[in-house]
C-alpha cells in the first residue's frame, strides 16, 4: 500500500504544480479578454468596468486559490464569451474529441504492431528494410503537410471529393464515418512511422531472448513463436507505450486536426479560450487535463507494476 | 563502450546513416551560406509578378507578392537551423545537467524536485503551453524557443538520470569519490562526458522535433514573426493551393522532408553506433 | 497463453462498442437528418459569432444571425440601392418633431415572441413597446456587458443618468418611454439624424425580459425573439435556424423593397411577389474562417453561398471590370459584385512623437513631411492588384465611394504613387537612412496581414527606407492587437472599418479628436478645425451644406497626412443558381435570409439533396 500512497501523493503534487504553472501562464499572463468583449467606441470607463468584472484586478494568490477551489468542487462557471456553462461545453466537446481521435489512435497502434511484427520476424531481409525505410520517411513528414494534402486529395474536386471538407454534422454511424475518415487517415499516416519503429524494436529485442531460442529449438512454428511468445511477452512495453502516448496523441494532437477541419472538440475550444483569454473555460480545461494526464501516468505505472512483477 | 575507431567504422559502413550525414551537412552549408549573406538574400524582395510559374528568373516561381519562392525556401534553411540548433543545444544541456543532478542525488529532494518538474511539464499539453508562453512573453521572438527548450529537456533528463545512476556505482567513480573530489567536479569531468552518447542522439532527435514544431507553430501564428520559415510558407500555401498554385507547398514541404529524413537517418545511425542497446523511441 | 491474446481481443471489442456509443452520442446539436419536408438554405460566413445576445452583436457575424432571430424596429429595403430604411417591427418611419428631438414610433400589434420555457406556460406573448424600452436600457446596465451603448450614449434624455443611478429596470427613463402598448417615444438631448439607422442595427433588437432573467448568463446562447427564424442549434462551427411559424405574415412587395428590374432581374425574384417571408423553412449557417476550407465546401456543393476569397477570383472571373463569371461557373452559380460599405486604412499614431505630433514645431513639421512621404511612397495600385484582385476602389481620405458625399474629383491624384515627391520631402526635411525612425507596424498574426506588412516594407524600400527600420509588431489574436492600439501602443495601425449605417457621419467620426483611443479615432488625431466642423455638422441631416463641410474635413485630414487611406473592397458573392436571392453583406446583411427562395419549395432543392449524400 505504501508505494501506492506515495504515488498518489506525488500525483497530487504534480496536479498542484501543473495548475500553478498553467494558471501563471495562461491566466495571469494571458491575454486580457476585456478587449474582445467591448464594441466600437468603448469609453475608458466601460473598459475598466468589464476589466473589473472579469476579475483581473484581484491579487494573484486569491485568484489562484479561487481557481483551486472551483476545480475541487467542480464549480466551473460560465464562459465569458458566450455565457454557456463550462460544464456543458466540456460535455459537448469531450465526446467529440474522443470520437475523433480514438479510431486513428487505435488503428495507428494496431497497424504499427502488425508492421513491426512483420519487420521483426523478417529481420534483416528486404521486408524489414522496406518497412523501416518507410517508417523513417513517415517520421519525416510534417503533420501539417499531411493534413493539407489529404484534405485536397480526398475532399475537394481537385482530388477524389469523397468526403466533406470540414465540420462534424454527426447524426448516426454513416455520417460519423464520413466526417471521421479523413482526420483518421491523417492521424494514422503521421503516427504510423513512429509506432512501427517502436514496436519493431520491442519485438526484435524480445525475439533475441533466450526463451524464444528455446522455443525454436523445441520445434515451435514461426507463427506460434510470433503470437504465443513474442507478442504475448511484449505486452508490457506495448501497453505502457499506448498508455503513455494517450495524452500526447489524443489530447494534444486533437488541436491541429480540430482547428483545420473545424471540428468542435475540446482541443479547439481550449485553443480559442487561450487566444481570447476566456478564463473559465481555460481554467477548467487546463485543470482537468492536468488531472487526466496525472491520472493516466499513475494508472500506467500501476498497470506496469501489475503486468510485470519483475519491476521493483 | 567501444573505442572511437569502432564507432566511426560502424558509422561509415551504415549507408543510410552516411546518406543522412551528407544531407545534413549539405543543408548546414546552405544555412551557413545564407547566414554569411551569400545565398537567399532576396527572400523579401517583391521582384516578380504575382504567382509567376517557375522560370529562369525565379526557379520555383513567385508567391502572391511576387517574392521568389526559391530564395524564400533557401532562407528558411537558415531559420530552421537557427531554431533547431538553439533548441537542440540548450534542451540537451538542460536535460543533461538536471538529469545528472537527479541521478547523482537520486532519492533525495533534488531528485524529487527534478522529477516533479519533469512530471509537471510533461502534463501540460504542448501547444497550449507554447501559446500561453507566447502570450506571457508578449510575442517575443524567443517565446517559441523557450517553450521548446522548457519541454524538450525532459526526455534527455530522464535518460541521463538513468545512465548516471548506473555510472554512480562504477569503480572509477567510486574511487574518485573516495579521494574526496568535489561532487560537481566528478560530475563535470567523469560522469557527464560518459553520457555523451545519449546526449548526441537526443540532440539530433530534439533538432528534428524543434523543426517540426516550428512548422506547426508558425502555421498557427505563434512561431516565426519576422523573416521566413517553412512553416510560414506552408501557411501561405494553404490559401494558394486551391487556386492551383502549388509551388510554395512543394518547395517548403519538399525541403522540409529532405532535411528531416536526413536528420532521422543520422539519428538512427548514431544510435546504432553509440548505444545499440537503447530502445528506439 | 492464448488467454492473453483473447484478452486483447476482448479489449478491442470493448473499445469498438464504446466507439459506437460515442458516435451515437456525439451528435451535433443540429441533427442533420435529411429534411425531406422542408427547404434549406445553406449559408457560409467567414467568421463565427460568439454570442447571440443582441446587446453583444458587435461583429457582422453576430449581427447577421441576431436580425433573423429577433425583430428590430427598422431594417433596410432588400433591393433598394443606395440602401434605404424600411419599417420592420415599426409600422412606419418615425414621426419626428420639428426640432428633431422627439421621435414617435408605432409598432405593429399582434407580433409574438416564440414559445419558450422562459414564459409562463411556455407560450410566447405579444411584443410590446415596453420590450423595446427594456432592450435599449440593457445597453446601459453593466451586468449585460453590452457593446452597443456608444450608439445612444449622451443622446437620449435621462438614459445615462439611469445608468449612474444603478440601472434599475423598474425606473423610467424620461427620454425612452412606452406611451402605450404599441407606441414608443424617444426624446433626444440634441438632434441625432442617424437615430433611425441605429434602430436597424442588431444592437437595437427586441428581447423579452423574461428570457434574460430566466437564462441569465446563458442568455447569449438561448435566443428568444420574434424574428422570422428561431434557433435550433448553435456551436462554434455552425448554427441552424428554423422557420418561426408565429412570424407575422407580411406579403413580399417588389416595389416596396426597391426592386430595379434593369439591374436585378437576373436574380429571378419576380415569382415571389405577394408571398409572405420567410420563404425557406431552414437556414444552416456554417462558420468557416479559413478561406480554403470555405471555398472547398462551396465548390463541393455543401453550402449555397459564399463570399469568394480573393485568392479564388482568378478562377472564378473571366473579366474584372465589370466582374463576369467564367462560363463554367456561370452554369451553376450567380454573381453579385458589391462595393463594401467601409474601407481599409493605415493610421499613424499621432500620439507617438517619433511620427506624430511633437511639441517642438520644427520636429513636428519634419514628422509631417515624413508621414506625407510615406503616403506618397505607398503603391495603392499594387496593393489593390495583389490583395484585392485590382477591383477594389482606391479613394483619398475617409469618404468612401458608397457615401453620397463622395466626390471622385476631389484630391483625385492624392493616392497616386509619387516617388520623386516623396524623396524630395525627405531630403528637404533632413531625413536620411541614418536618422529615420524605426517604424513599428502592428498587425494580428495571419498570413495576409504579414504579407501586407512585407509589401509595405518593399514599398518603402523604393524611397530608401532601410528594411531593418521597418519592424513587425505582431499579436497572436485580434483582441490582443485591439488592446495594444486602443492603448496607443502601436505606431502604424491598419484597420478595416465597416460602416454601421449608410451615412458618412459614421466615417467622419473616425478622426474626431474626442473620439481618440480607446474610441474609434485610433490615429488620435486632434485638429481643432476638423473638430469644429464635425460638431457643427453632427446635428445636420444629409444636405448640400453638410456635404461641403464633410469634403472640407476630408481635405484637412489629407493635408495633415494622418492616414494612408483608403481602399473599399469589392466583394464577390456567389450563390447557387437554383436559388432566387440577392445576397448582401452590408447593411441589408442578415435581413436577406428571409427572402431567400430555394426554388423547389417543399421537396427541397435537388442539388442540395444530392450533394448531402
Amino acid at each position: 500500500m505504501k508505494p501506492l500512497l506515495r504515488k498518489l501523493l506525488q500525483g497530487l503534487l504534480l496536479i498542484l504544480g501543473v495548475t500553478l504553472i498553467s494558471f501563471l501562464l495562461m491566466v495571469w499572463f494571458g491575454p486580457d479578454q476585456t478587449y474582445t468583449l467591448i464594441g466600437k467606441n468603448a469609453s475608458a470607463e466601460q473598459i475598466e468596468q468589464i476589466h473589473q468584472q472579469l476579475g483581473y484586478d484581484q491579487p494573484f494568490f486569491k485568484r489562484y486559490l479561487d481557481y483551486l477551489a472551483s476545480l475541487a468542487t467542480l464549480d466551473l462557471g460560465t464562459s465569458n464569451a458566450s455565457g454557456e456553462q463550462v460544464k456543458k461545453i466540456l460535455m459537448r466537446t469531450v465526446p467529440v474529441s474522443l470520437a475523433l481521435m480514438i479510431p486513428g489512435f487505435i488503428l495507428g497502434n494496431l497497424l504499427g504492431i502488425a508492421l513491426g511484427l512483420s519487420a521483426a520476424s523478417h529481420h534483416g531481409q528486404w521486408r524489414d528494410r522496406l518497412i523501416s525505410g518507410l517508417s523513417v520517411g513517415g517520421m519525416s513528414i510534417s503533420f501539417l503537410v499531411v493534413i493539407i494534402a489529404f484534405q485536397v486529395l480526398l475532399s475537394t474536386p481537385y482530388g477524389l471529393d469523397l468526403f466533406p471538407v470540414r465540420g462534424w454534422q454527426v447524426s448516426g454511424f454513416g455520417s460519423y464515418l464520413q466526417y471521421v475518415t479523413v482526420p483518421t487517415l491523417a492521424l494514422v499516416f503521421v503516427t504510423l512511422g513512429y509506432n512501427t519503429r517502436f514496436y519493431r524494436a520491442v519485438f526484435i529485442e524480445e525475439s533475441g531472448k533466450d526463451h524464444i531460442r528455446t522455443a525454436r529449438a523445441y520445434g515451435a512454428s514461426h507463427t506460434e513463436i510470433l503470437w504465443k511468445h513474442v507478442l504475448k511477452n511484449s505486452m508490457v512495453p506495448i501497453v505502457t507505450r499506448v498508455m503513455f502516448s494517450i495524452p500526447l496523441v489524443v489530447i494534444s494532437g486533437s488541436l491541429l486536426i480540430e482547428s483545420y477541419f473545424g471540428i468542435p472538440g475540446i482541443g479547439l475550444a481550449t485553443f480559442e479560450a487561450i487566444t481570447s483569454g476566456d478564463q473559465p473555460v481555460l481554467k477548467a480545461v487546463v485543470g482537468l487535463t492536468a488531472v487526466a494526464f496525472v491520472a493516466i501516468q499513475v494508472l500506467s505505472e500501476m498497470l506496469y507494476r501489475l503486468l510485470d512483477p519483475r519491476v521493483s | 563502450m567501444g573505442g572511437r575507431t569502432d564507432i566511426l567504422g560502424k558509422l561509415k559502413s551504415d549507408r543510410a546513416g552516411l546518406a543522412g550525414f551528407l544531407i545534413v551537412t549539405f543543408f548546414f552549408l546552405i544555412a551557413l551560406g545564407v547566414w554569411l549573406g551569400w545565398l537567399g538574400q532576396g527572400w523579401s524582395d517583391a521582384s516578380g509578378g504575382r504567382w509567376e510559374s517557375p522560370g529562369s528568373a525565379h526557379w520555383f516561381g513567385t508567391n502572391i507578392l511576387g517574392q521568389d519562392i526559391f530564395q524564400r525556401a533557401v532562407y528558411s534553411v537558415r531559420t530552421a537551423f537557427e531554431i533547431g540548433l538553439v533548441v537542440a543545444v540548450f534542451s540537451t544541456l538542460l536535460g543533461a545537467v538536471l538529469g545528472a543532478l537527479a541521478g547523482w542525488y537520486s532519492g533525495s529532494w533534488v531528485d524529487a524536485t527534478v522529477m516533479w518538474m519533469k512530471g509537471v511539464l510533461d502534463s501540460i499539453p504542448f501547444y497550449l503551453f507554447v501559446a500561453a508562453l507566447a502570450f506571457a512573453l508578449h510575442g517575443q521572438p524567443w517565446a517559441m524557443h523557450l517553450a521548446m527548450i522548457a519541454t524538450f529537456w525532459t526526455t534527455t533528463g530522464r535518460l541521463v538520470r538513468a545512465e548516471v545512476m548506473k555510472i554512480k556505482s562504477m569503480d572509477y567513480v567510486r574511487s574518485a569519490r573516495s579521494i574526496g573530489l568535489h561532487d560537481s567536479l566528478i560530475l563535470a569531468r567523469h560522469v557527464l562526458p560518459n553520457t555523451s552518447h545519449i546526449l548526441l542522439v537526443q540532440a539530433t532527435i530534439a533538432f528534428v522535433a524543434a523543426i517540426k514544431t516550428e512548422v506547426i507553430l508558425s502555421f498557427l501564428g505563434l512561431g516565426v514573426q519576422d523573416g521566413v520559415s517553412w512553416g510560414l510558407m506552408l501557411a501561405e500555401s494553404t490559401q494558394e493551393v486551391l487556386a492551383g498554385h502549388f509551388a510554395n507547398f512543394i518547395a517548403a514541404s519538399g525541403l522540409l522532408f529532405l532535411l528531416l529524413i536526413g536528420f532521422n537517418l543520422l539519428a538512427d545511425a548514431l544510435q546504432d553506433a553509440l548505444d545499440p542497446r537503447q530502445a528506439a523511441l | 497463453m492464448p488467454a492473453r491474446v483473447a484478452d486483447k481481443l476482448l479489449y478491442l471489442l470493448a473499445a469498438g462498442i464504446l466507439l459506437l456509443q460515442l458516435a451515437a452520442c456525439s451528435e451535433a446539436p443540429e441533427g442533420s437528418e435529411s429534411n425531406t419536408s422542408g427547404s434549406v438554405y445553406r449559408h457560409s460566413m467567414d467568421g463565427a459569432p460568439r454570442s447571440l445576445d443582441p446587446a453583444q452583436a458587435s461583429s457582422i457575424y453576430a449581427n447577421m444571425l441576431v436580425v433573423n432571430l429577433y425583430d428590430t424596429l427598422y431594417r433596410y429595403k432588400y433591393l433598394a440601392r443606395p440602401y434605404q430604411l424600411a419599417p420592420n417591427l415599426a409600422e412606419a418611419l418615425p414621426q419626428v418633431s420639428s426640432d428633431g428631438l422627439i421621435y414617435t414610433i408605432r409598432i405593429r400589434p399582434g407580433v409574438y415572441f416564440v414559445d419558450d420555457p422562459a414564459f409562463p406556460g411556455s407560450k410566447g406573448r405579444v411584443v410590446t413597446a415596453e420590450d423595446f424600452v427594456y432592450s435599449l436600457k440593457r445597453h446601459f446596465d453593466p451586468a449585460t456587458r453590452a457593446q452597443g451603448a456608444w450608439l445612444w450614449q449622451n443622446r437620449i434624455v435621462g438614459l445615462d443618468q439611469w445608468k449612474e443611478d444603478g440601472s434599475d429596470y423598474d425606473r423610467e427613463v424620461p427620454g425612452l418611454r412606452a406611451l402605450d402598448e404599441h407606441t414608443v417615444q424617444i426624446q433626444l438631448i440634441s438632434p441625432f439624424p442617424q437615430l433611425t439607422h441605429t434602430l436597424a442595427q442588431g444592437f437595437s433588437a427586441i428581447v423579452p425580459r423574461e428570457a434574460v432573467q430566466h437564462y441569465g448568463r446563458e442568455f447569449p446562447i438561448h435566443p428568444v425573439g420574434s424574428g422570422p427564424y428561431q434557433l435550433e442549434g448553435f456551436n462554434s462551427s455552425s448554427a441552424v435556424l428554423l422557420r418561426n411559424t408565429k412570424f407575422r405574415q407580411q406579403p413580399f412587395s417588389l416595389e416596396e423593397e426597391g426592386y430595379d428590374p434593369e439591374t436585378q432581374s437576373y436574380a429571378g425574384l419576380e415569382h415571389l411577389e405577394g408571398k409572405p417571408p420567410p420563404f425557406t423553412d431552414r437556414v444552416e449557417v456554417e462558420f468557416v474562417a479559413e478561406d480554403a476550407a470555405r471555398w472547398n465546401a462551396f465548390i463541393s456543393g455543401e453550402t449555397d453561398f459564399i463570399k469568394v476569397p480573393v485568392t479564388q477570383f482568378d478562377q472564378v472571373l473571366s473579366a474584372r471590370d465589370p466582374p463576369v463569371l467564367t462560363a463554367e461557373m456561370a452554369e451553376q452559380f450567380q454573381l453579385a459584385a458589391n462595393l463594401e460599405s467601409g474601407f481599409v486604412h493605415t493610421d499613424f499614431n499621432m500620439d507617438d512623437r517619433r511620427i506624430g505630433y511633437h511639441p517642438n514645431p520644427d520636429q513636428d513639421a519634419r514628422n509631417k513631411a515624413l508621414r506625407c512621404a510615406i503616403i506618397k511612397a505607398f503603391d495603392w495600385q499594387k496593393r489593390n492588384e495583389v490583395f484585392y484582385y485590382g477591383i477594389g476602389k482606391v479613394f483619398p481620405g475617409i469618404i468612401p465611394p458608397v457615401s453620397i458625399e463622395y466626390d471622385p474629383a476631389q484630391n483625385s491624384g492624392f493616392n497616386d504613387r509619387d516617388l520623386a515627391g516623396a524623396k524630395k520631402l525627405l531630403r528637404d526635411s533632413g531625413w536620411h537612412a541614418g536618422n529615420l525612425p524605426e517604424l513599428e507596424y502592428g498587425f494580428p498574426s495571419s498570413v495576409t496581414e504579414r504579407q501586407m506588412f512585407e509589401q509595405l516594407r518593399s514599398f518603402l524600400a523604393d524611397i530608401d527606407y532601410p528594411a531593418e527600420k521597418i519592424r513587425p509588431l505582431t499579436f497572436a489574436t485580434y483582441g490582443d492587437y485591439a488592446r495594444a492600439y486602443l492603448n496607443r501602443e502601436v505606431m502604424l495601425t491598419t484597420i478595416g472599418w465597416t460602416m454601421d449605417y449608410p451615412d458618412a457621419e459614421n466615417t467622419m467620426q473616425l478622426f474626431y479628436g474626442p473620439n481618440s483611443s480607446p474610441g474609434s479615432n485610433s490615429a488620435n488625431y486632434n485638429n481643432p478645425e476638423f473638430n469644429r466642423l464635425y460638431r457643427a455638422s453632427a446635428t445636420m441631416p444629409p444636405s448640400p451644406m453638410r456635404t461641403s463641410m464633410y469634403r472640407s474635413m476630408n481635405r484637412i485630414l489629407l493635408e495633415d497626412c494622418v492616414t494612408i487611406s483608403g481602399i473599399a473592397r469589392t466583394l464577390i458573392l456567389l450563390w447557387n443558381r437554383d436559388l432566387a436571392m440577392l445576397p448582401d453583406r452590408s447593411f441589408v446583411g442578415g435581413f436577406f435570409f428571409r427572402f431567400v427562395d430555394t426554388g423547389t419549395g417543399a421537396a427541397g432543392s435537388s442539388k442540395n439533396e444530392a450533394s448531402r449524400q
